[in-house]
């Protein structure tokens, strides 16, 4: 798949596509990595929360490549065996994945949780920060297939002065002041430590992970990009650090239409924030003014992974997010005008959700129908001691929007029961055979990864858009796009922080259903500059460079 | 009897449930005055003397008592129970007692006079004296564990049930109060167990069924107690709280339409039922049937004001049609009948912040911070909207 190619017919003969009935589906294939978090009978919290991925092109070859996070041995945060390596997977466009961790550099020393990628030096490659446990790491892109560590450089290895070193789960790299620099926000979850943490039975002398409520909030961060490798905490001055919490996930979107990104947090069993940026990145937590802090119940749910994408074609940014059974997986209608409505109910999310426990939502179209549909990684946080009192090990499940932000729950009909339930956790989503349909992977705990290579039924269009910034940030995060096909409009603002401690950071994927091209596709870029492309052929990868004005 | 006078046949008439086996059995043993021809009569069996029951009235055996003027207040006091007089009888047994405390049986008749008179504490303390004289004794053993039960000690009840049933397995009475005691009391896989074997015996009886659904729900066992509820409405369509209960399930698990359903069939049994119109309407506000929903949660307020669920339903559904007076107020009188639930606060924190009282707003929403804590919905057990 090679950008700015007409068509992009290639490759998909070695993945054995096999159409199927359902409107959407999805046919596994493995991949060589297992998820190893040092489980433990001691049920440490951070051994059930590991399982970040990312997809990206790490050398600019057009095939998006698999990064996995991977965990450590639990007492000491350190890295004591190969097992624990975090992988790099290159894809050679066949079907091939081939693991060229210790060439690049990335195997990682430490507990790590989740991933991040974004071109803050905007040079063209893509780099990749790393949240860990008590320790992240930002690795620079050399674009030579390796990989620098420059956490230290830049400034971001320092222990927080008031609460030490830091449980992070994720990151989202989002440009916050439109300075063409991508910032850092990082996602962190709550105190934690190995020698002090409580124990907590399920049963007598039987340990299973602890209620969040046992543990302290903390602070998310803040670290805006200096322009010369360097970052500086910004966590307090933005407004930010006077709202702890205990972090899952984060989603980010101008969901005023303000020019200025937003930062939607999750967290666990608490309210949810939202940070809406007043300008220059500076900004105000109004989760509760906006109707986006508690789920419909009124009650503190355990916010998962998040998706913060326009999920009804309005234009405007909607919020979807996950949780444990019982508790549904929250959709938040953007009523344009600031604020959101609950529609889990009136969508028909409720009823299709409350049984399941999910981790990782991620927001696309994945029939290609012109209607983003929801990806979600299910599994439960206990440990599987607990699978007399509730579903451990689940299957995913696709909930196919009907449009109108009506949705149908498919799980085996999309083909997603072909491998057993296990304890899924992090999904990163992106087209890796170049087949025009958005395939998944998906990570597990102490079982390998899944790739879930879509195979629904071909015959939607789609197009794709590879962002080139200039005076914005290179890879056009925030920059909103809107097309026109049939005399159907569809939105996406440019984001790769999705699910659960994960980075879809392919190019921005539109569904165009029966229509060949798009009559309009019009891109406001985060430095204001606003572009328009007519006609645009579709079946294909289209690059698209930000103009001088 | 036949003519020899030996029984032939005996059947309960009256009397406690729990004792009705243990009468009968020695019913059976007794011999009487040998007759030309078989008969029938009805005989008395009271739990007097000995430990045993026997057989007093007209044909009335002897007492063992040795301290003639003991005996004579037992006399008395068993003439007097029998005329149902027990608030005279207890000072006679008291007295008899006192004279003798080694007269056979008269800590169990004692007991009975109060169990009578539902002095349940009184009560269980004669019958555990007379458990302490008699350890395997079946009647003072399932008296005790039914004076425990009437005082809602259900982990004391269940403890003496228990030795009570090992006695008798069949009594099928005493196992369903076992059963409920080990279910109140928190016993949850005992009381499993205990229900599970009543519906070997009666498969078809709702209210196991449905107290079996209250373990499973109360042990977080949620499609298992549901599955319990549907077999209870199926076995008892008319049975009440069946169907209430199958819809609070179906509602704790978000199955609306379903509950719904139930709700409306448990108000067709029971058109006064205040919880079935509160859930009822709160099915019906998360169906959007707001209109519907506020008659029902109207209805359910007249039936009782104290409805926390009702006000804080009826609050959204009017905020929802601009009625902010109206929903103000039942917000409000939702957080005064219990100001540590979060739910509330947040709703009207929105709703000041829908009508630009931002100062009001931030002050519930700090409440709402403040309480945090998550409140899971109850199981069927203590469900109180």
């Amino acid at each position: 798949m090679k950008y700015a190619l007409a068509a992009v017919a290639l490759a998909g003969a070695l993945w054995a596509v096999v159409s199927s009935q359902a409107p959407i589906h999805f046919a596994y294939r493995p991949i060589d990595f297992r998820l190893d978090s040092s489980e433990t009978p001691q049920r440490h919290a951070p051994e059930t929360m590991a399982g970040g991925v990312a997809v990206f092109d790490y050398n600019n070859d057009g095939y998006l490549d698999i990064f996995f996070t991977n965990g450590a041995d639990i007492r000491t945060l350190k890295k004591t065996s190969p097992k624990y390596a975090d992988r790099l997977f290159e894809n050679d466009g066949h079907g091939n994945f081939k693991d060229v961790t210790a060439r690049a550099g990335l195997a990682g020393t430490g507990f790590d949780n989740g991933v991040a990628i974004g071109d803050y030096d905007n040079d063209g490659y893509k780099d990749i920060f790393v949240a860990g446990v008590h320790g992240n790491h930002l690795y620079h892109n050399n674009g030579n297939g390796t990989f620098t560590d420059v956490t230290h450089q830049a400034g971001l290895d320092k222990p927080d002065p008031q609460y030490g070193p830091l449980w992070s789960v994720g990151g989202a790299w989002v440009d916050v002041n439109n300075d063409g620099l991508l910032d850092l926000f990082v996602v962190n979850y709550l105190a934690w430590d190995v020698n002090t943490e409580p124990a907590c039975e399920a049963s007598p002398g039987v340990l299973d992970y602890c209620h969040p409520k046992f543990y302290k909030p903390t602070p998310n961060q803040l670290f805006l990009n200096n322009g010369d490798g360097t970052f500086r905490d910004v966590s307090t001055e933005s407004g930010i650090r006077a709202h702890p919490g205990k972090g899952m996930g984060a989603g980010v979107a101008d969901y005023d239409l303000d020019g200025w990104m937003d930062i939607f947090v999750t967290n666990d069993k608490l309210h949810n924030s939202l940070f809406h940026n007043k300008g220059g990145g500076k900004f105000e937590e109004v989760a509760f003014e906006t109707g986006v802090a508690l789920a419909e119940s009124g009650q503190f749910i355990s916010g998962m992974g998040v998706d913060f994408r326009d999920i009804d074609n309005d234009g405007y940014p909607d919020i979807f997010f996950v949780a444990l059974e019982n508790e549904t997986f929250p959709l938040f209608r953007n009523l344009g005008k600031g604020g959101f409505a609950d529609i889990t109910q009136s969508s028909g999310m409720t009823r299709l959700s409350t049984p399941m426990a999910g981790y990782s939502p991620t927001i696309a179209d994945f029939d290609n129908d012109g209607w983003k549909d929801l990806f979600v990684t299910r599994g439960h946080v206990q440990s599987l001691g607990y699978a007399s009192h509730v579903a451990i090990e689940q299957p995913n499940t696709v909930f196919r929007n009907l449009g109108g932000a009506k949705f149908q729950a498919l799980t085996g009909e999309a083909g997603l029961t072909a491998q057993p339930p296990v304890r899924h956790r992090g999904s990163a989503v992106g087209d890796l055979n170049g087949d025009g349909r958005l395939d998944v992977v998906v990570t597990a705990l102490a079982v390998p990864a899944e790739l879930w290579i879509n195979d629904s039924p071909a015959g939607n269009h789609w197009i794709e858009f590879q962002l080139q910034g200039t005076k914005s940030n290179r890879d056009g995060i925030g920059a909103r796009i809107k097309l026109v096909a049939g005399g159907a409009a569809q939105y996406n603002q440019v984001s790769f922080a999705a699910g659960y401690a994960s980075s879809s950071a392919g190019p921005s994927h539109f569904g165009l259903g029966q229509n060949r091209s798009a009559d309009l596709v019009e891109i406001r870029w985060p430095s204001g500059i606003t572009q328009q492309l007519k006609d645009v052929a579709a079946d294909r990868v289209v690059k698209v460079i930000e103009p001088a004005k | 009897m036949s003519e020899a006078g030996v029984v032939v046949l005996a059947k309960p008439v009256s009397g406690h449930p729990l004792l009705v086996p243990a009468a009968v059995e020695s019913a059976r043993k007794w011999r009487f005055k040998p007759r030309t021809a078989p008969f029938k009569t009805i005989l008395e069996v009271s739990f007097l003397l000995g430990g045993a029951p026997s057989q007093i009235a007209d044909e009335g055996k002897a007492s063992t008592a040795t301290n003639p003027t003991a005996a004579a207040e037992a006399e008395q006091a068993v003439a007097l129970a029998h005329q149902g007089k027990y608030e005279l009888a207890v000072p006679h047994y008291r007295a008899a007692i006192a004279l003798d405390p080694n007269l056979p049986g008269l800590d169990l008749n004692l007991g009975l006079a109060y169990f009578k008179l539902n002095r349940l504490a009184e009560a269980a303390t004669a019958f555990k004296r007379a458990t302490k004289a008699d350890p395997s004794g079946f009647q003072p053993r399932v008296l005790l564990g039914m004076s425990y039960y009437g005082m809602r000690r259900f982990e004391d009840a269940a403890a003496n049930l228990k030795l009570a049933a090992a006695q008798q397995p069949d009594n099928i009475e005493l196992r369903f109060k076992l059963a409920q005691s080990y279910l109140w009391s928190k016993q949850y896989p005992a009381a499993m167990a205990e229900f599970r074997f009543l519906l070997t015996k009666n498969p078809d009886s709702a209210p196991v069924h449905m107290l079996l659904g209250e373990v499973l729900d109360a042990d977080n066992k949620e499609d298992q107690a549901t599955a319990e509820f549907e077999a209870a409405v199926k076995a008892g369509p008319r049975e009440p709280e069946a169907h209430f209960g199958l819809g609070y399930l179906y509602w704790k698990q978000k199955r609306y339409d379903e509950a719904l359903r139930e709700f409306q069939a448990e108000l067709a049994n029971q058109p006064q039922h205040a919880r079935a119109l509160v859930y009822l309407g709160d099915a019906e506000m998360h169906a959007g049937a707001d209109k519907a929903a506020a008659d029902h949660l109207r209805q359910a307020l007249k039936l009782d004001p104290k409805l926390r669920l009702a006000h804080l339903d009826l609050g959204i559904v009017l905020a929802a049609a601009s009625d902010a007076a109206g929903a103000e107020s039942h917000f409000r009188e939702a957080i005064r009948l219990d100001p540590a639930l979060p739910d509330a606060h947040y709703r009207l924190g929105r709703l000041w912040s829908s009508l630009g009282r931002d100062q009001d707003a931030q002050a519930e929403f700090a409440k709402v911070k403040e309480l945090g804590a998550e409140r899971p919905p109850a199981p069927l057990l203590t469900v109180k909207p």
